[in-house]
């Protein structure tokens, strides 16, 4: 991954900084000498779970700079372990609240429950507090995959129901009622988190489908169960997709308008026409195979770093596993290096798997750069993708910047054999997706 | 999606045929006037919330009518 450039550490140091206040806000809320107990503990996962929550607002986005500065990979992981930190924090701080209360009233657990219940704007705290816990536990790597990809998403929308619901409760906490400047701050942060999110998650798209005019023009099958949607819209040149990006696609038919789903380009973007090439995995994906030609599309983005700005190196492997291909096809074709020292090599378990191979061949044919095809199960020795393997293929690897996209275990492999082999973790480029 | 709806997704092409005719340059200047108007709207709503927000808080346990005294 590349190392953060000045502005995303001047933005990271901000928000850790911004973190200590709010923790150091929640002790001094308890009262000087603090007394460690049930008060303070609920007092200061308080404050870091309200501070958390706008971050992870803020983070979500979609905003440009964001993107463009830290990467969508790196705003998902970030996001990965915030997320269950934020609800984490928010339940601890419910339960020490309810302790501490139940302490300072001597009353039982049931009883305080019930007072801090009546208490003004605790009502809708707590229901924003199950809701995401919901959220959380439908996150869990179990349940997440007993669940649909388009019931999980939509109970992530949830999310900014359960933070708004919050709010009040948080401006009127002990730690900030009676310093005004600090519930202006506070609440200016929630505002402008939200106007962050209405900016580039609800007005972009809609400017978008508005300006382009983006319709399903061609669903074509790919292989038996990947297929290609070409859609076509006006001055599409004009969103500056790069080959490597992907955008979130909301089909705007009955069935599909409810998912957005991340799909990368599959083909070079120009003026008038976008390609993507899904494969099936699920009910919801699968239903796209029937979206009717003129069908509305809802793109938000184009987004991810994993374009050809990333090289640094005079050589490029790119690595793709599956229908991770996408992504590398587009590169493969465009990627802007002199001599087109260009190596693509594509992992898949069988020959019908090899998706888009026509073009592959084509583009290797017409450009000179090299595709390799490892086929078969992974315990055949001509399959194996480790570093050594790679470094065999393409000669010197350190020299390389390696693209890497492919399925969760297959990039992990891939990574953890390069990590080892000591490669520079900035010249590997990946984009991780799974649904 | 309701009917409705979906009967206005399928009329926006002709009510966006302005869109094609608009400049980049045109529009680029309207969603930065959008994004400015929009963090306004966020800044008034922000301090507004801020300056009507309680001085005393209710949930703070010494403020409460069944709160044991101040001094705890």
């Amino acid at each position: 991954m590349r190392p953060l450039g000045i502005r995303a550490t001047t933005l990271v140091v901000l928000v850790y900084l911004g973190a200590a206040l709010a923790v150091l806000q929640g002790f001094v809320g308890t009262g000087l000498p603090v007394q460690f107990g049930a008060s303070v503990v609920s007092h200061v996962t308080g404050m870091a779970a309200g501070y958390g929550a706008a971050i992870m607002l803020i983070l979500m986005s979609r905003s440009p700079w964001l993107e463009r500065d830290l990467g969508a990979h790196r705003l998902a992981r970030w996001h990965a372990w915030g997320g269950p930190l934020v609800i984490v924090l928010t339940v601890a701080h419910a339960f020490a609240a309810v302790a501490a209360w139940a302490a300072a009233t001597s009353i039982d657990l049931v009883g305080a429950s019930k007072d801090v219940l009546d208490l003004p704007g605790l009502v809708t705290a707590s229901v924003g507090t199950v809701i995401l816990v919901l959220i959380g536990f439908s996150s869990l790597r179990t349940v997440r995959r007993r669940i649909s990809y388009e019931r999980w998403h939509f109970l992530h929308l949830l999310t900014y129901l359960a933070v708004g619901l919050g709010f009040a409760h948080q401006l009127a906490g002990p730690d900030l009622a009676g310093r005004r400047w600090l519930q202006i701050a506070w609440a200016l942060l929630y505002t402008y988190a939200f106007a962050l999110v209405v900016r580039w998650r609800v007005l972009q798209p809609l400017f978008q489908l508005w300006r382009h005019r983006l319709r399903v023009e061609q669903v074509r099958q790919e292989a038996p169960d990947v297929f290609s949607v070409v859609m076509s819209g006006r001055h599409l040149d004009e969103l500056r997709a790069e080959p490597g990006q992907f955008f979130r696609w909301r089909f705007l038919t009955r069935e599909t308008w409810r998912s957005a789903y991340p799909f990368s380009l599959s083909a070079p973007p120009t003026r008038h026409v976008l390609r993507i090439t899904v494969k099936a995995r699920g009910d919801g994906t699968r239903r796209l195979f029937k979206i009717p030609r003129g069908t509305l599309v809802f793109a938000e983005g184009p987004y991810g770093a994993l374009t050809g700005r990333r090289r640094r190196r005079p050589r490029v492997l790119l690595i793709a596993g599956g229908v991770g291909i996408t992504p590398m096809r587009t590169l493969f074709e465009e990627i802007d290096l002199p001599g087109k020292d260009v190596t693509l090599v594509y992992r898949a378990s069988q020959e019908q798997d090899l998706v888009l191979k026509h073009e592959l061949d084509e583009i290797a044919e017409r450009s000179g750069a090299r595709v390799v095809y490892l086929v078969g199960p992974t315990s055949d020795a001509r399959n194996d993708m480790s570093a050594h393997a790679l470094n065999r293929i393409v000669g010197d690897l350190s020299d390389h910047d390696v693209y890497l996209c492919g399925s969760p275990r297959l990039a992990s492999r891939v990574r953890g054999s390069l990590m080892d082999s000591g490669f520079p973790r900035h010249q590997l480029h990946e984009e991780r997706f799974s649904f | 999606m309701s009917d409705a709806a979906l009967d206005f997704g399928r009329r926006i092409p002709r009510i966006a045929r302005l869109s094609v005719a608009v400049s980049p340059s045109l529009i680029r200047w309207t969603l930065r006037l959008v994004t400015l108007l929009l963090f306004g709207a966020a800044t008034a709503v922000g301090v507004n919330a801020g300056m009507g927000a309680p001085e005393i808080s209710p949930t703070s346990v010494v403020n409460h009518d069944r709160a044991a005294p101040p001094d705890l």
